[in-house]
């Protein structure tokens, strides 16, 4: 254990995105054994991968490992092989090489291997192998170099080990029985019995069940988003019924607000954004909300997640043409495919290198499914074999393949041009005969305009002498630049005709008539139908696009034609044999993406319900049982429950793909249900991966505005539609509202739009260019081009948000009006309220003493700044109007302020 | 996300905040008082960190250095055509190069020899030889010293940014301003410890894990400045509230953290945000003026050239760096935007335009810091992740060609805090490929840098769940004292 004392990066690691490869993870793999060598001593699943001191040391399970990470792209996989080195099998290695024997079994003395990464010859480069690495190599060469089994005759270049294929992740998903004997008092939630066990075997148990006024806060938030009101507190706490907790589930189960808050999760994996980035136009995408709208309503109508993924990948092969005709349910499938659309795309903001960019779009469009529905970090094989996993280049293309002839790179159509249209016939006449009536006014504007310029033109001339007025005329019509010098003095002595004339500098009254005019025809445009537009992937007939291979990944060398298909590594698991051709025969379209759904979501594959249960897992539980979420390969972390996992990917699966089943499973868990202190297991097991509690998560940014809105009163409830727009305030921060421009255009000011400015922050616009401060700064999605997991930050800036930023001030001022409303005079029910709407509490006795006492003080202070002000302004002397600011309301709202600032708000317990 | 180690931090901390509990500038004095008594306290042997805070800590030995400005340049600048003079290549302009090369951009790849593009001169008495496209770190070459021998050997600059921010050529490792907090604590109470001043066309690539605390508690990370005013949103605290109504805020809100703090016990993230409340309670007088350059005097704005439209932004960047420093700021990180010195094509035009604005501010720093006396306490750098490759890139004409990645030699520049000014120090091959001569790894100079600041680099631990972590990650790591003065 000691050989892997120095590794950190992977216990804590957050799960990063790099558009580029991370080629080389130095000793990470070693910190994996290492990390996974600890957690074993903490009596989880022992690890299956890396061997036990005990086991003797094999070339497939210990040594291979280590030179594939280290020495394959040189001495094996590469396309030479360097100096005659082949390090793929060991018989490979007995044939000599140019410079001596390679392996010697028994005498590491003299094999070519030892000596040369021992001293550090090998590999070139920064990065070498550890001492503990090498320490191996010797002691397996030492033992005789054994294998633990005959090599194969014949081997392809990139080959898959039979250790490879037993990774824990590529295995079938089983349905593990529950451990028995598990002590009544832990009730009959499987869940709790596979995370008992190993509490159990380290003399720990599960912590107390949490207070009622926290689970209710807990579950509230974890479901919805949102607070619980202090009515519903009230209504849970004094429940003494059994079923009171299944009730209060089904509730929120059922509330709209729900596919609001799960939304979320889903649109941060798929890269959801109401813009193209990519470039710093960063252009806007209108009608990407639909897809978004379509996430809410599939949450909140819990659809099957194998239909949902489906709908996703292939709703345009599920429906029949034409796609602007298409409604109710069959439109959804076609919306569905906005998720294919989310990757950045600056191909319509003429990007540097066209090709490139339509390219990376397609790259990160595989990358966007690959981590969100595979968790493989299939990207890495882009550009080569992976150097990790068992995926080889041609898997990355194989998977490419099914989307190559709806994205078709050699025919692309540009953002808006890809967008259907779902007016009607009737309604795109009505259209045009509006157009066609607001042109015509448009006309009339312009000849009465040419008149009274060309009026007032004629009253100039005739103080012009006669017999210049020609010249003179013959002047102004020539262009500026062409003038001749007779031209300039001319127009020098008569200033008048020296520019462009404009009407309301000369004719104030007439400018007036004309705007009139050009009213009407706004008039009559704003009164066509909007075209209702969807922002989706519809494959075209007749596409038979082929897949090449991109050397080294670059588009402009195609190397290999590539058919679609899946993983190899999962050959004969996943469902993928059957890749006939499987044209969609009504629309001629290929059918690959259908096929692919279907490989997916078959029940067959090993990958995307674990996937997706684990990221349900860490959604309530703040780490995944896999907490690399998304990276189930071997330089992922291991699960720390694996038999958990499993039983909830088959558990999701025998029940339909049901996310409420699966959230009804987890919350009715004891271990959900637990506070979050237990002394003892916090001490054997700090990091909590054994769940001997709850630990406190900080709220998403999502939430911190939404429940402020909410418990302000101010939340403005409107579900669906286009996105909320976001202006550049005063103050230098984007917030939620309209642009208020000045004269030349630039920002001057942000203006509400009527309520709307208070809508949940899902329905609040994504623009790449211009987060949301507030949002930004508690870590809402980084999109790059999707985020697989959110950091969680803790930065003076969020404090000096809650401190001085306007939203907080005013959701104070608005919430210190409400505690007025509902207890007007009673600073006492105002407090006990408070408490309650932001902790689900009342408040101790201390706690409304202190803030009593906090009250009395503040009052006082502002009271007498207040009166200040009044003596320095004497005409202000009358009696305060409505609008003068009063200082017990932002006493009593700076309490609000503090409240919210506090980590009892800003933490689920 | 946090440390397992929790022993005393809660007591000492909720002792300090009891202590304070009279308003802010009874606080300031707590902490004041509290760093008197906390140097007095005897060193602890390896810097075990018993309570994770910002209160100053004593070093190893007596440091050099006490600030650090780093001039972060990712994408890589070209060595060979600014800092690293390779007369041979001249000899082989658009001959095949000789030797092995490595790309990481195939596709484009050429091995046709392209020599320094701009002609190299000696300068000052030193007579250290910089490119035409330098003339105004010309000027001050007698103080700095040109590392031309620094080595990552990973080609990409994802891991080469790594193993230059935070020692490991993997994501999540803690930078190295969290690192030198984390041992030092902080010398400002009123200001964050580790400042990144970003660029206004944009973050730089890898974003802010550019300055992330890493694995280190959440009190170390860094904090990203706007690249425009405001510099730091919300430092108003709304008219009524300003003074004591806001003490009074503060207060009640330290009281009622305080109490949930003791009833979850070791929760690292839930304490690091009480230190963030103080943090920003003082910032919001401090930070403004820190970052307030208008004070300065014409002959230091235009000095740093802020009264140029090119070099405006690095220049006010600049002269904001050392107003932090001067303010007691121990790290201090200006940083470009993506990867702009990537001159994988195009090397003609970027180049001279990213020295044109980057040249004249950054050796104004190093001029103003000396002539104010905090050169020899400031430790000054300027580097990227990686240099570029003697051959042609993108061999399309003069204008389209670029140079690919080379980290197996290139250079990087230190000043200040304890380094000889005016010399060079190590070689590379005569093509200007691999670092032959003193190698410097991301090792060495973080070993190095720790030195000047009176750490040993390999005592400079954070456990966590049974490991001893450093930023030099048990590698081989080598002060480079030839360097230092």
């Amino acid at each position: 254990m000691s050989a892997y004392k120095s590794h950190p990066e992977v216990a804590d690691r957050p799960t990063f995105l790099n558009r580029a490869c991370d080629r080389t993870r130095p000793g990470l793999l070693a910190s994996v054994l290492a990390w996974i060598l600890l957690i074993a001593g903490l009596a989880v699943e022992p690890p299956s991968f890396g061997s036990t001191p005990t086991t003797p040391l094999s070339f497939e399970r210990d040594i291979r490992p280590i030179l594939k990470a280290h020495c394959f792209h040189c001495h094996g996989e590469g396309e030479k092989l360097k100096g005659g080195v082949d390090l793929r099998l060991r018989r490979f290695m007995l044939t000599n090489s140019e410079s001596g024997s390679v392996l010697v079994p028994g005498n590491s003395a003299e094999s070519l291997l030892l000596g040369m990464v021992a001293s550090g010859k090998m590999p070139k480069g920064e990065k070498k192998l550890s001492s503990a690495e090498t320490a191996k190599i010797q002691s397996w060469i030492d033992s005789g170099a054994p294998t633990l089994r005959p090599e194969p005759d014949k081997v392809a270049r990139f080959f898959i080990t039979e250790e490879e294929r037993n990774f824990w992740s590529f295995q079938p998903i089983r349905r593990p029985q529950p451990p028995t004997s598990i002590p009544p008092s832990i009730g009959s939630n499987p869940i709790d019995h596979f995370l008992w066990e190993p509490l159990h075997q380290r003399g720990l148990g599960f912590a107390n069940p949490a207070a009622r006024g926290t689970l209710i806060r807990r579950v509230t938030f974890d479901l919805t988003g949102l607070a619980p009101t202090a009515e519903e507190v009230d209504a849970f706490v004094n429940d003494a019924s059994s079923e009171a907790y299944n009730r209060l589930i089904e509730r929120l189960l059922a509330s709209p607000r729900y596919g609001e808050k799960w939304a979320r999760h889903w649109l941060d994996v798929a890269g959801y954004a109401d813009s193209n980035g990519g470039v710093s136009a960063d252009s806007e995408r209108p009608w990407a909300w639909r897809y978004r709208d379509y996430v809410i309503r599939s949450l909140n109508a819990d659809k099957p997640w194998d239909q949902f993924i489906t709908e996703q990948l292939a709703g345009d092969e599920l429906v029949n043409p034409p796609l602007g005709d298409l409604q109710g349910d069959d439109l959804d499938k076609l919306i569905a495919t906005g998720f294919l659309r989310l990757a950045p795309d600056p191909t319509g903001d003429e990007p540097a290198d066209p090709d490139l960019a339509k390219n990376q779009v397609i790259a990160d469009t595989v990358q966007i499914v690959a981590t969100s529905l595979l968790g493989v970090t299939l990207q890495c094989a882009q550009c080569h074999d992976h150097r990790y996993d068992p995926i080889p280049q041609t898997d990355y293309y194989r998977l490419r393949a099914f989307f190559e002839p709806a994205f078709d790179w050699k025919h692309w159509k540009n953002p808006n041009a890809r967008l259907i249209s779902l007016m009607s016939a009737e309604d795109r006449h009505h259209a045009s005969c509006l157009e066609h009536a607001a042109q015509a006014i448009d006309g009339d504007a312009n000849r009465l305009q040419d008149d009274l310029i060309e009026e007032f033109v004629q009253k100039q001339l005739e103080l012009v002498p006669a017999a210049m007025r020609g010249q003179v005329i013959a002047a102004r019509k020539t262009p500026a630049d062409k003038r001749t010098e007779e031209h300039k003095r001319l127009l020098g002595e008569f200033p008048t005709f020296q520019d462009q004339i404009i009407l309301g500098e000369i004719n104030a009254p007439g400018a007036k008539r004309v705007e009139e005019v050009r009213k009407r025809a706004a008039e009559i445009r704003a009164m066509k139908p909007i075209d209702p537009l969807v922002h989706c992937l519809a494959e075209e007939p007749g596409k038979a696009v082929e897949t090449f291979l991109f050397h080294r990944g670059d588009h402009q060398q195609p190397a290999e034609k590539v058919a679609p298909g899946g993983l190899t590594v999962l050959q004969g698991l996943a469902n993928d044999s059957a890749l006939a051709p499987c044209s969609n025969s009504t629309r001629r379209t290929t059918g690959r993406r259908l096929q692919l759904a279907k490989i997916l979501t078959d029940g067959s594959h090993p990958l995307v319900a674990r996937v997706l249960v684990n990221r349900v897992w860490h959604h309530y539980f703040g780490t995944g049982i896999v907490p690399t979420l998304a990276d189930f390969g071997m330089l992922g972390e291991k699960p720390s429950h694996p038999e958990l996992l499993d039983w909830l990917a088959s558990e999701f699966m025998s029940s339909g793909w049901s996310l409420k089943k699966l959230h009804r499973r987890i919350l009715q868990s004891t271990t959900y249900r637990q506070s979050s202190v237990n002394t003892a297991a916090q001490a054997v097991d700090p990091d909590n991966r054994l769940l001997g509690r709850m630990r406190p998560r900080r709220l998403p940014s999502e939430s911190i505005r939404d429940a402020m809105l909410a418990i302000s009163h101010r939340m403005n409830t409107n579900m669906y539609g286009p996105s909320v727009p976001v202006a550049v305030s005063p103050q230098g921060q984007f917030v939620v509202g309209i642009q208020v421009r000045d004269k030349d255009g630039d920002p001057a000011g942000v203006d509400g739009i009527g309520g709307s400015e208070f809508r949940r922050s899902i329905y609040v616009r994504v623009r790449r260019s211009m987060p949301v401060g507030f949002m930004e700064t508690f870590d809402s999605a980084g999109l790059s081009p999707n985020c697989e997991a959110r950091a969680v930050s803790t930065v003076p800036a969020q404090a000096l948000m809650f401190l001085n930023d306007h939203f907080v001030i005013e959701r104070s001022t608005d919430l210190a009006e409400r505690l007025r409303k509902e207890h007007s005079g009673d600073v006492r029910k105002q407090v006990d309220l408070l408490w309650k709407l932001l902790f689900s509490a009342p408040p101790s006795t201390e706690e409304l003493q202190r803030s009593l006492v906090y009250l009395a003080e503040q009052n006082e202070t502002l009271r007498a700044q207040a009166a200040v002000k009044t003596q320095e302004k004497p005409d202000l002397k009358a009696k305060p109007s409505a609008g003068e600011p009063d200082p017990s309301l932002q006493a009593l709202a700076s309490l609000c302020q503090v409240l919210w600032a506090s980590n009892r708000f800003l933490y689920l317990d | 996300m946090n440390s397992r180690d929790k022993s005393s931090g809660l007591c000492s901390r909720r002792h300090f905040v009891q202590a304070s509990a009279f308003g802010l500038g009874s606080m300031a004095l707590t902490w004041l008082l509290q760093k008197d008594g906390l140097l007095a306290a005897p060193a602890m042997p390896d810097l075990k960190p018993r309570s994770f805070d910002m209160k100053p800590k004593p070093s190893h030995h007596e440091p050099r250095a006490r600030a650090m400005i780093s001039i972060f340049m990712v994408g890589g600048p070209s060595h060979i055509d600014l800092f690293d003079p390779k007369p041979l290549l001249k000899d082989y302009e658009g001959k095949k190069f000789p030797g092995e090369l490595k790309f990481d951009n195939a596709g484009q790849a050429s091995s046709k020899v392209l020599p320094g593009l701009w002609e190299f001169k000696k300068h000052g008495s030193s007579g250290i030889e910089l490119s035409s496209l330098l003339p105004h770190l010309a000027k001050v070459v007698d103080d700095i010293c040109v590392i031309r021998s620094m080595k990552t050997g990973v080609n990409n600059h994802h891991q080469s940014i790594y193993a230059l921010q935070g020692g490991r050529i993997s994501a999540g490792a803690p930078t190295m301003g969290s690192w030198l907090n984390f041992a030092l604590g902080s010398q400002s109470q009123e200001l964050p410890a580790f400042i990144t001043l970003t660029h206004p066309e944009g973050g730089p690539e890898l974003a802010e894990r550019n300055w992330s605390n890493g694995w280190l508690p959440s009190l170390y990370q860094g904090v990203g400045v706007r690249p425009k005013e405001p510099r730091i949103l919300n430092l108003d605290p709304p008219h009524y509230l300003k003074g004591s109504g806001q003490a009074r805020q503060l207060e009640l809100l330290r009281e009622l953290n305080q109490e949930h703090l003791s009833q979850h016990p070791g929760e690292l993230d839930l304490e690091a945000r009480i230190a963030s409340y103080e943090l920003a309670a003082r910032m919001q007088t401090a930070a403004k003026e820190a970052m307030d350059i208008s004070g300065e005097s014409e002959a230091t704005r235009k000095l740093y050239g802020v009264d140029q439209e090119h070099t405006r932004d690095y220049a006010t960047r600049c002269l904001i760096a050392r107003r932090l420093v001067e303010r007691g700021v121990r790290f201090v990180q200006i940083i470009n935007n993506g990867q702009s010195w990537d001159q994988h094509s195009g090397l003609v035009k970027a180049l001279p335009e990213l020295c044109a604005k980057s040249d004249q501010p950054t050796a104004a720093l190093v001029a103003d810091l000396k002539a104010r006396g905090l050169l020899d306490s400031t430790l000054v750098h300027w580097g990227g992740e990686m240099g570029r490759l003697p051959v042609i890139q993108n061999d399309l004409g003069r204008e389209k060609i670029g140079r690919d990645h080379n980290t197996y030699g290139f250079t990087m520049w230190m000043a200040g805090g304890g380094i000889k000014g005016g010399m060079t120090f190590g070689e590379t091959d005569e093509w200007g490929h691999h670092a032959v001569k003193d190698i410097v790894t991301h090792h060495d100079y973080h070993a190095t840098i720790l030195h000047l600041f009176g750490l040993d680099h390999s005592k400079v631990i954070y456990r966590r769940a049974g490991h001893e972590l450093t930023l030099t990650d048990h590698k081989s790591a080598r002060v480079v004292r030839e360097i230092m003065s």
